[in-house]
């Protein structure tokens, strides 16, 4: 973007020959070495970031809002761009290439979009997308874990899409409640979070085949994952609340084995991993406080001023994403602090706001 | 003695058109007699009404006293806001006695037949005094009458309708000066498939089908003694319809069964109640209707209340009222508990003059769960002349919480309080010949009204939170007009409702500012066409008012012809008339324009 800005600003200086200028512009294209391969993106959603809001689960539609670098926000960005609500309850967003992969729990499909301009590529939906949660993609292959039927415990499934028709192409069975899911060395990572039960498996999956290759036991409700900058996977779990209430867990999966970094006391329920840009330092979200760990050291320690219990939180180079859903009936909010200075700032989000995504 | 009191009253109300003596009105109205309530409007719905053609509690309601209803789509759960209050701040009673869920304090007006009963009255305004918990928005008593004079009829009503809906309504009484007996079965069911207008979607997943059982068995052991006993029974199985935007394949099914015994007994200078009820409500809640696997809820609920009114002299009486209510619920998020509630009204009503009469009345109750305040009222009706009137009331009120919010496994508070109102109302009435107009305001002050809020994201808790401010204004205005054989009745109702949370300074979702009712009922001869017109106003949707469904105008027309001497009547149905396009909660477009046709018998 910043390359076409300056040619913008050349063109009125005519005493420039357009020879001049055609040289001028295959330096400063040959500067941006990989531009052959990635060409610059076009469309108004290109520099900044989105807010995915579910919106009111029972009947409500969910929205993208996009935050401009220049911190102005498009509250409605589908809607805007298609001109039709989305669906229901916004679950996560995934970017994957130039498209962007919107997952629709309540209404039980995936839509694709371009992610810069927002305009709609395609529908999927079917008896193969049931109760989708989220998205991952490899090698022009997605897939998308679905509780399917939230009452039964047995048909629970990932979906693998072909990428290039945008149609389903297989299914894989898998056990209760599949979430978060990483992809990690062509092996796919399913946290097994337990849907509306609980659950406290992650089950990797060949991608080269699509079958299961094993399942481990990490701890109760494991709700996210993340992976470090030696390709480990730590893995935060919140521990069970139905039935007996057993403590969270914090564990780092090392060439396919669990290894536990840290047991959480009783009634501490962790929610929200996120990594750093360098991947070398995590936060979570605890009982209204936010903490961080090295991966070397343990255990984590608080850092004082972020308190809040969040809906959701990611860390992008320095700064810390913080989105409140409020009392879930009416705009969320983004909080954003800059880890260094004692900066805030506060955005407006649609309703329930769960993740941000940066382009 | 009881022609001695006729006399009294006739000469105290000489002047007046309503000339029914108080004691015969207590009487006839029991609480609801609008004597004891004479600081409040009271709007009753008759016989020939309620009974014209099958319908839900709710549709009646909404198309006969502008009442503002929020249906998850045609069929579906349908919940009240009266006077800008909540969904269980409006109390429910069948004969005399209250059947809000225990679990949730609401009634869905979907699941509710208004046919078979023979009078509804609609008292609008804080009534908790005399009504007990949750009677803030105001009370809606659904009455079965008794008559002791020798009739017996049959009637049967048969209907079809657009998205092949079907009902039928049997009805059979017989009566005597000793006994009377009635028994209605009515039930319907549809596919309610209607196509959401403007889209290519169907109202998927939005089947359903009920039926209603009533019995009343009524013996009049002499002049001073009655026993009435009252039995109903409703089953409802439906589908929860999906949305504009995402499919469904949920099923709810809920059952009611209700007995009630009541022993009358009429003195010269008294009259008493004594009510034993017992209440069942179940519900199951498939979220998947092909599986097996459903979350239920019940509970049961034994009533013993009397009621004892005793008329002191010609211009002063008294009422006084006791009512036990045990409870037990149970769910499979609902801990097993039970609750006692003991509660107790005293009320004086004074004529002071033929012009001015006015009632105190004070309740206390106590309970094993929670304490429950003293709460107090008092109401007042002044007659400037024979046209004008004034009414005005002052009351407080409470709503006591409910099964879940006090019992949800996990999240349920048993701290919770009583949430506590007060409220002030005056009304000015004007009656010329045939025309009646009416202008009432109100305000209440909501106090610790429980909401559900989250502690952590991912953990709620109902707690006494909410503080709201509630005025408004209504108006109703009605003629009647007759020309040779033909009768023109017309009257429209408005509610201006403004419901402010005080924490966001917002007004409350899902209440409408604006509310318009409309009816034009033209009669010649054998023929019969009824207008209904109504507007909604726009709700919001969000608590910060930054969404909205869109307001809305709903025209729906009858034809009626009657035939045979009276023993037929045919009715034709154009609902949803100029197939206008809207919603009553959001993404859950309702039916575009439909017919349906009634047939009654009546032998």
């Amino acid at each position: 973007m910043k390359t076409i800005k300056t040619i913008k600003t050349m063109k009125p200086m005519k005493t420039i020959s357009k020879v001049f200028l055609l040289i001028i512009m295959s330096v400063m294209l040959s500067c941006s070495s990989d531009s052959d391969d990635d060409p610059i993106p076009q469309g108004d959603y290109v520099n900044g970031y989105f807010i995915v809001n579910e919106g009111n689960f029972a009947t409500g539609i969910g929205t993208l809002s996009f935050v401009n670098n220049d911190g102005t926000v498009v509250p409605d960005v589908y809607q805007t761009v298609n001109s039709e609500p989305m669906g229901n309850t916004l679950q996560s967003m995934y970017f994957y290439n130039d498209n962007a992969y919107l997952v629709l729990n309540g209404s039980h499909k995936i839509i694709v979009t371009n992610r810069y301009t927002m305009e709609k590529i395609a529908t999927i939906e079917g008896t193969e997308i049931n109760n989708p949660r989220f998205f991952v993609a490899i090698d022009n292959k997605g897939y998308v874990s679905n509780w399917g039927d939230g009452t039964d415990a047995t048909d629970d499934f990932i979906t693998v899409i072909n990428l290039e028709t945008n149609t389903v192409e297989s299914t894989i069975p898998i056990g209760e409640g599949p979430e978060k899911m990483l992809i990690n060395d062509a092996k796919l990572y399913v946290n097994l979070k337990g849907g509306f039960n609980q659950n406290n498996q992650v089950v990797i999956i060949d991608t080269t085949n699509n079958t299961e290759m094993s399942s481990l036991t990490v701890g109760g409700v494991p709700n996210s994952i993340e992976i470090d900058k030696n390709n480990d996977i730590w893995v935060l779990c919140r521990g069970n609340y139905a039935g007996t209430d057993t403590a969270g867990r914090l564990v780092r999966i090392k060439d396919d084995a669990v290894f536990v970094n840290f047991d959480f006391g009783m009634t501490e329920h962790p929610e929200h991993l996120s990594i750093n840009t360098a991947k070398d330092v995590f936060y979570y979200n605890l009982n209204g406080k936010v903490f961080s760990q090295s991966i070397v050291t343990s255990p984590s320690e608080e850092i004082s001023g972020f308190d809040g219990s969040y809906y959701g939180m990611t860390i992008k180079e320095d700064k810390l994403y913080t989105l409140n859903a409020g009392n879930f009936t009416s705009e969320g909010i983004l909080k954003i602090f800059d880890l260094n200075t004692d900066e805030t700032q506060t955005i407006t989000t649609g309703i329930i706001p769960n993740f941000v995504v940066f382009q | 003695m009881k022609h001695w009191y006729f006399l009294l009253y006739g000469c105290a109300f000489f002047g007046q058109n309503d000339s029914i003596n108080l004691l015969d009105e207590v009487k006839l109205y029991g609480n609801f007699s609008s004597k004891i309530n004479a600081g409040y409007q009271i709007k009753i719905l008759n016989d020939s009404i309620i009974n014209k053609r099958r319908q839900s509690l709710g549709n009646l309601l909404q198309n006969q006293a502008n009442l503002y209803f929020k249906q998850s789509g045609n069929g579906m759960v349908s919940s009240i806001s009266l006077r800008g209050s909540g969904a269980s701040s409006t109390g429910v009673y069948w004969n005399g006695i209250a059947i809000n869920s225990t679990l949730n304090g609401q009634t869905d007006f979907n699941t509710l037949s208004a046919n078979g009963f023979n009078q509804i009255e609609i008292r609008k305004g804080a009534g908790s005094v005399l009504f007990g918990s949750g009677a803030i928005g105001g009370a809606i008593n659904l009455r079965d009458k008794v008559y002791f004079v020798p009739k017996k009829n049959l009637n049967i009503n048969l209907g079809l309708a657009s998205f092949n809906t079907q009902n039928a309504v049997i009805k059979t009484r017989l009566s005597t000066d000793k006994i009377y007996t009635k028994i209605v079965i009515d039930g319907a069911k549809s596919n309610n498939d209607y196509p959401y207008l403007g889209t290519d979607i169907v109202n998927e997943n939005a089947k359903y089908k009920n039926y209603h059982l009533k019995g009343v068995f009524a013996y009049k052991i002499n002049t001073n003694n009655q026993i009435h006993f009252f039995t109903t029974y409703s089953n409802n199985d439906r589908e929860l319809s999906r949305t504009l935007v995402a499919p469904s394949n949920s099923k709810y099914k809920n059952n009611e069964n209700r007995f009630l015994l009541s022993w009358k007994n009429f003195g010269s200078k008294h009259n008493s109640t004594l009510k034993l009820a017992y209440l069942n409500e179940e519900y199951n809640f498939f979220f998947n209707k092909q599986s097996s696997e459903f979350s239920f809820g019940k509970s049961h609920e034994y009533i013993t209340k009397y009621d004892f009114n005793y008329f002191l002299v010609h211009n002063l009486s008294f009422h006084i009222g006791i009512e036990n209510r045990f409870t037990n619920g149970v769910g499979t998020n609902i801990q097993d508990k039970e609750r006692n509630v003991l509660e107790s009204y005293f009320l004086i009503h004074h004529e002071l003059t033929h012009k001015f009469n006015y009632n105190v009345s004070v309740r206390k109750g106590v309970s094993n769960i929670y304490k429950i305040p003293f709460i107090y009222a008092f109401d007042t009706k002044y007659v400037i002349n024979s046209n004008f009137s004034i009414k005005a009331n002052f009351a407080t009120n409470y709503r006591l919480p409910t099964f879940n919010d006090l019992f949800w496994f996990a999240s349920g508070n048993e701290d919770l309080q009583p949430e506590d109102s007060k409220t002030v109302e005056l009304g000015l009435d004007y009656k010329l010949k045939n025309i009646t107009f009416n202008i009432t305001s109100y305000l209440t002050k909501s106090k610790n009204l429980i909401q559900w809020r989250p502690v952590t994201s991912y953990f709620w808790q109902p707690v006494n939170i909410q503080n709201v401010d509630s005025y408004g204004l209504e108006i109703e205005f009605a003629v009647t007009k007759k020309i040779g054989k033909h009768t023109f009745d017309f009257q429209t109702q408005y509610a201006y409702s403004i419901s402010i949370d005080k924490e966001l300074d917002k007004q409350l979702i899902y209440v409408p500012l604006h509310k318009v009712n409309a009816i034009l009922n033209y009669n010649y001869k054998k023929w019969s066409i009824n207008f209904n017109q109504q507007y909604n106003g726009e709700v919001f949707t969000t608590t910060s008012n930054t969404q909205v469904v869109d307001d809305f105008w709903l025209s729906n027309l009858y034809l009626y012809k009657t035939i045979l001497n009276s023993k037929i009547n045919i009715g034709i149905s154009v609902n949803n008339l100029f197939n206008s396009k809207y919603e009553t909660v959001a993404y859950r477009p309702m039916p575009n324009r439909n017919y349906s046709i009634q047939l009654t018998l009546k032998i």
